[in-house]
């Protein structure tokens, strides 16, 4: 009978303490997962001179971060926005793209806001080997494009 | 006993709708189903070929198909009696009020009973949707053939 009562009192003291710890742990692993970000990166294995990209890019105040990869005759350009920019993402691209072909008239220029395409292009300056790059790059492009 | 009269009798003896409360669960419901579909969205953007644009199609599916799961299970209703317009808004509400009565005509036979009154409840969004999206359309279209806008 004693035992009872002390398990009850036990249940009553701990009721709710393990869910409260984990969805505190939840909460915290939400919350910094927010504290990540690369800044700009960019791989160039082409001849041109990444300057003025990185000019472009670095001096827009809307973006948090930009990944850029010089290929052969493409110029690829994914960038992560500030939250309130993301709903001019569509605008933001243009102008971006805009720039870029003004700093590089003779190359192809993408530029993506998209996460996917974010991913990608750190997947892809990562990669040790450049054999396969064109081929990867020219699927990020059709990637950029379809609708559906 | 007038009709002011009676408005006063019923206010006070009704209880006080916990507005702020109700706000609040609200808010946590929808916000925490909306975190499911971002984490089932970046899923899928990781693991197949879906850029953020593309991606929002599986996931509506997905979403759907958990709203299913839980409707069936009578999970749903619970979720829907604690968070309100939060778990009503999302498209799992959508999917609740079409799937629960498919549930409910199941007896009545497939073609007249699920079939027919599947979308009793939801079949007005469809068509809503479905309409509104001719009309905007066709607005569009007579814009660009005008040469106000193009595409």
């Amino acid at each position: 009978m004693n035992k009872v009562t002390y398990e009850k009192a036990y249940c009553i003291k701990m009721e709710g303490t393990h869910i409260r710890k984990l969805s505190l742990v939840i909460f915290a692993v939400i919350i910094l997962s927010g504290c990540s970000g690369s800044g700009f990166r960019i791989d160039n294995n082409s001849s041109e001179n990444q300057a003025k990209a990185e000019e472009v890019l670095k001096n827009d105040k809307r973006l948090t971060s930009a990944v850029t990869t010089f290929h052969e005759n493409n110029l690829l350009t994914a960038v992560t926005l500030k939250t309130f920019s993301r709903f001019k993402k569509v605008k933001i691209e243009k102008e971006l793209k805009e720039k870029l072909e003004n700093g590089y008239p003779e190359l192809d220029v993408t530029v993506s806001a998209d996460s996917k395409i974010w991913m990608e292009m750190n997947k892809l300056i990562d990669l040790k080997d450049n054999k396969d790059k064109g081929k990867k790059i020219e699927k990020l492009k059709s990637l950029i494009k379809e609708e559906t | 006993m007038d009709e002011k009269k009676y408005a006063k009798l019923e206010k006070d003896t009704s209880p006080k709708t916990p507005l702020m409360r109700n706000m609040i669960f609200a808010f946590l419901t929808g916000g925490t189903i909306c975190l499911v579909g971002q984490f089932v969205s970046l899923f899928y953007m990781t693991y197949f070929d879906f850029t953020e644009r593309t991606a929002s199609n599986p996931t509506v599916a997905t979403m759907i198909f958990f709203a299913m799961l839980l409707t069936g299970f009578g999970l749903y209703k619970k979720i829907g009696q604690f968070g309100g317009a939060g778990s009503a808004v999302p498209i799992t509400g959508f999917g609740n009020a079409v799937i629960s009565a498919a549930i409910e005509h199941k007896s009545e036979g497939y073609v007249l009973g699920v079939g027919g009154n599947m979308f009793k409840l939801a079949g007005s969004v469809i068509l809503f949707g479905v309409f509104s999206a001719f009309v905007v359309a066709l607005i569009k279209t007579i814009l660009v053939k005008l040469g106000v806008v193009s595409w």
